[in-house]
């Protein structure tokens, strides 16, 4: 796993929110989820494929990889998960990720945004 | 003391500077479109591999995989290289699924107060036929390319899409560039 990589989990997975009686986490899985949280938001990060890599001396010297987080949530604006996960992407792979969508899922009322991210390794 | 300089072809090179932007345009459009033509071999390929399971319904929470029956709509639908567009300076197109239609799903899923159900009838109005039996409906093809891309909430991501497009970004360029390189030639300013 790139170090990166296991850098922006634990970033992801510290996410909080608010102070000490109401603190809120963020449930965030790696990879997935067995059985769907009973909360109002849930998120996951998983490292997809390799993207790209700089090769030398016949090796790669520097290699890409692609991950994705999703971030689901009964409310349109993310429960205000959305600027901090944005926040730890930044800290996390500086320019290197996008909003590759954010769609609403009729079945269950859900609101899902994805990020795709890229960290070297 | 005058002195005189005396150029031949001016006129020639006018010729050729003025015929400059169509012919450009088009060996531009010519390079693009083998460029285009990898990452659409690409998504091809990656649609092929996707993963699919069997089953009736999707079971609680379980994250299910796409039906064989999706799978067979999107190999079935369009997903070439789009129209070329040209504007003044620029040549572009697009790979992907954006016009490719709809897709008949004729499993029997949940029938109680299953929205899913809305896909009955297709956005552009057309009516899946009868002979698909009651359960059949009609979807998008965008819709379930976006669903297996990206997940949903009870579907298993499999960024097949977004796999394709990173890894030919390169061999894409790389072929734009030969496909302009190889046409420099037919510039006429050689």
């Amino acid at each position: 796993m790139p170090t990166e990589y296991t850098q922006l989990v634990a970033a992801l997975k510290a996410l909080t929110q608010g102070d000490a009686p109401n603190k809120v986490t963020l449930p965030m899985a790696e990879d997935e989820w067995t059985t769907r949280p009973e909360t109002v938001s849930y998120g996951i990060v998983q490292l997809d494929f390799e993207a790209d890599a700089l090769h030398g001396d016949n090796i790669k010297v520097v290699t890409a990889y692609e991950g994705s987080v999703d971030l689901y949530s009964l409310q349109r604006d993310g429960a205000g998960w959305v600027p901090l996960i944005v926040k730890a992407l930044t800290d996390h792979c500086e320019g290197a990720w996008s909003l590759n969508a954010h769609m609403y899922e009729r079945e269950t009322g859900l609101f899902h945004w994805e990020w795709a991210f890229q960290v070297e390794g | 003391m005058a002195w005189g300089i005396h150029v031949t072809g001016m006129e020639q090179l006018y010729d050729a500077f003025d015929k400059l932007p169509d012919k450009a345009r088009k060996i531009a459009a010519e390079a693009l479109f083998e460029g285009a033509g990898v990452v659409a071999d690409a998504v091809s390929k990656a649609v092929n591999g996707i993963a699919t399971e069997k089953f009736k319904y999707a079971k609680g929470d379980r994250k299910r995989l796409p039906s064989p029956e999706e799978k067979a709509i999107l190999l079935n639908s369009r997903h070439g290289v789009a129209k070329f567009r040209k504007g003044g300076v620029y040549v572009q197109t697009s790979v992907g699924f954006d016009n490719s239609g709809y897709g008949v799903i004729t499993w029997n899923h949940a029938k109680s107060s299953n929205s899913r159900t809305k896909y009955k009838q297709g956005a552009n109005g057309r009516m899946v036929h009868a002979s698909q039996g009651t359960g059949a409906s009609m979807k998008p093809v965008p819709l379930i390319a976006n669903a297996i891309n990206s997940g949903t909430s009870f579907m298993k991501k499999q960024p097949f899409l977004r796999k394709a497009f990173s890894q030919s970004k390169g061999p894409a360029t790389a072929a734009i560039e030969d496909g302009l390189m190889s046409r420099l030639d037919q510039l006429g300013l050689g």
